[in-house]
């Protein structure tokens, strides 16, 4: 479940309580610039950078490597891809048919860098962030896209919808399977066939009640007044601070510098 | 005399495609401060009723009116800022992520400034007795919790009318309790009018007036003890005596001489012990 969720981790910190507006360009912008940071001094300024809003943070450091455990393979694999596959400057080491090469060093650190830098500034954004802010992040910066008829308060309340629902959908699934289980569906073992088979028996009453709760949800949205975003208010208050501003800034701040500074 | 707050006049419906009228000459009205219960059994056409009160389906003849405002397609967003709706299943209603997101939602949707919202939604969860809960997400709570905030939505609107089509259907007798103890303080302290729709007697117990429904009409309509006097007429109606009503029955049969007003535990034991004292 938590994986779906997001990390989330409640804490009182000045990255938690910061307008998720803010954190969210910041991720943006940030990410952007991983991609043009080109030389070891460009990649140290934006590991130093995440770094420190990673000790603002006040999670242990624990959360933040899990959050970084599923992609560690992948980093490994791109590592060794380039470390093995570009053959530029002078030979560092050779097994018989294979060569690392300086270049090749070079790439796969710098590549795997990238990689896992915006893999854990994604993480400290879903840390300090619940899905609820993001979403009404994704709205408040998004709404101006309204006037060009993009549907965004739609979109924004159907992302916080299916977040409300799924713990209890999933409570749903899990209930169905002990049901379907002790009427004797084996879902872990048996001939493939069969699997696929007690598969089906699950999937489609869930579907048909998920379709069930639609339909019901909508009536009782339109029962309390709901008609689209037009003249509508909003109970959670989004407030930018001069902490914000801070964090933005310095973020453009960095990106600034990595410009001066690359290759 | 009472203010009249609804009046249902004639109403008729019919589904798309189905032979018969869901709901077929339906007359009543609910006037302040009552607590009107509609029973009748599954398929009765209560729910219906119950849809096309809040505009939800179109009458296909008679005519509904809050106060002096009768509900058309002009009137329809305005009509359902002044009477609320809780419906049966807890989950499928409940749209915020948070106690106090859901209860906002209505208000919301009316334009209700932040401010005024804010203080709206403390004082409807207050109402409810969820002041505990604010901040918490539905699946941390139980059925009963759920549609106590369901209420809460609605109150948060100060309507003028509450409307519960089952709400108390889908959960244990706890949760049962609950929420129907919030609508006894509500009808207490406030006055609040209350339509409530139930297939469950021994719930209809609490109300005013009563009206059963049978197969889309009006079949009786009455004082609790009016209605649960017609004994065997309401198996007819294929409805369930409420356990009070079977013993007082029993009771009755045995040549105690009770009275047809009793409709409460309190009541029947009131008269019982006056008989036994009279004697
Ligand atoms: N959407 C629908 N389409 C067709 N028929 C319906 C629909 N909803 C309800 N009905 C029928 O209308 C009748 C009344 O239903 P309803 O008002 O839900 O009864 P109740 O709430 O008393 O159980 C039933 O016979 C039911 O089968
Ligand atoms: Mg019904």
């Amino acid at each position: 479940m938590n994986v779906i969720i997001g990390r989330y981790v409640p804490s009182n910190s000045v990255i938690h309580r910061m307008d998720p507006r803010a954190k969210l360009l910041a991720m943006f912008i940030y990410a952007a610039s991983v991609f043009f940071a080109n030389n070891g001094v460009t990649y140290a300024m934006l590991t130093a950078f995440l770094f420190i809003l990673l000790l603002l943070l006040r999670v242990p450091f624990s959360f933040i490597l899990k959050g970084l455990r599923p992609v560690l393979w992948i980093v490994l694999f791109t590592f060794l891809l380039h470390a093995f596959l570009t053959k530029e400057g002078a030979t560092l080491y050779q097994i018989g048919e294979l060569a690392i090469y300086e270049g090749g060093l070079q790439k796969g650190v710098f590549i795997s860098l990238r990689f896992l830098l915006l893999i854990a500034m994604t993480t400290w954004l879903t840390i300090s962030t619940t899905p609820v802010e993001v979403t009404d992040a994704v709205e408040s910066i998004f709404g101006p896209l309204k006037r060009f008829r993009v549907p965004v308060h739609e979109l924004a309340l159907m992302m916080s919808i299916s977040l409300r629902f799924i713990p209890t959908l999933m409570e749903e699934t899990e209930k169905m399977i002990k049901a379907q289980a002790a009427r004797g569906v084996d879902f872990y073992g048996g001939p493939f066939g069969e699997r696929i088979k007690a598969m089906t028996a699950l999937l489609i009453p869930l579907f048909i009640h998920a379709f069930k709760r639609a339909e019901e949800l909508a009536i009782a949205m339109e029962a309390r007044g709901y008609r689209g975003g037009e003249g509508r208010t909003k109970y959670r208050l989004l407030t930018w601070g001069s902490i914000d501003t801070w964090l933005l800034a310095s973020t453009v701040g960095v990106t600034i510098l990595l410009l001066l500074f690359r290759a | 005399m009472k203010q009249l707050v609804l009046s249902v006049e004639n109403l008729s419906f019919q589904y798309l495609g189905q032979p018969n009228e869901a709901v077929r000459n339906v007359t009543f009205h609910v006037y302040k401060g009552d607590w009107v219960a509609i029973v009748g059994h599954n398929g009765s056409g209560k729910s219906t009723v119950a849809k096309l009160l809040i505009g939800l389906l179109k009458p296909k003849h008679g005519e509904i009116r809050l106060f002096d405002t009768v509900l058309n397609e002009a009137t329809v967003w305005q009509l359902r800022r002044r009477m609320g709706i809780v419906f049966q299943n807890p989950d499928n209603q409940f749209v915020g992520t948070t106690v106090q997101d859901d209860v906002a939602f209505a208000l919301e949707n009316n334009g209700i400034p932040r401010e005024e919202m804010v203080e709206r939604v403390q004082a409807a969860i207050r109402q409810v007795g969820m002041e505990a809960f604010l901040l918490k997400e539905p699946h941390h709570l139980s059925g009963g919790q759920k549609q106590r905030v369901a209420l809460a939505g609605i109150l948060a609107l100060r309507p003028d009318l509450i409307i519960l089509d089952e709400a108390t259907s889908m959960l244990d007798p706890k949760g049962k309790q609950e929420v129907l103890e919030a609508l006894i303080d509500l009808r207490k302290k406030q006055q609040m009018t209350i339509l409530s729709i139930t297939h469950d007697l021994e719930e209809a117990v609490q109300a005013d007036k009563i009206i059963v429904m049978n197969e889309g009409e009006i079949v009786a309509n009455g004082t609790p003890s009016d209605v649960f006097s017609l004994g065997e007429k309401l198996a007819e109606f294929r409805l369930d005596l409420p356990f009070v009503m079977k013993i007082k029955k029993e009771l009755q049969q045995t040549g105690i001489p009770l009275s047809v007003h009793s409709a409460t535990i309190e009541e029947l034991v009131d008269e019982l012990w006056t008989l036994y004292l009279n004697k």
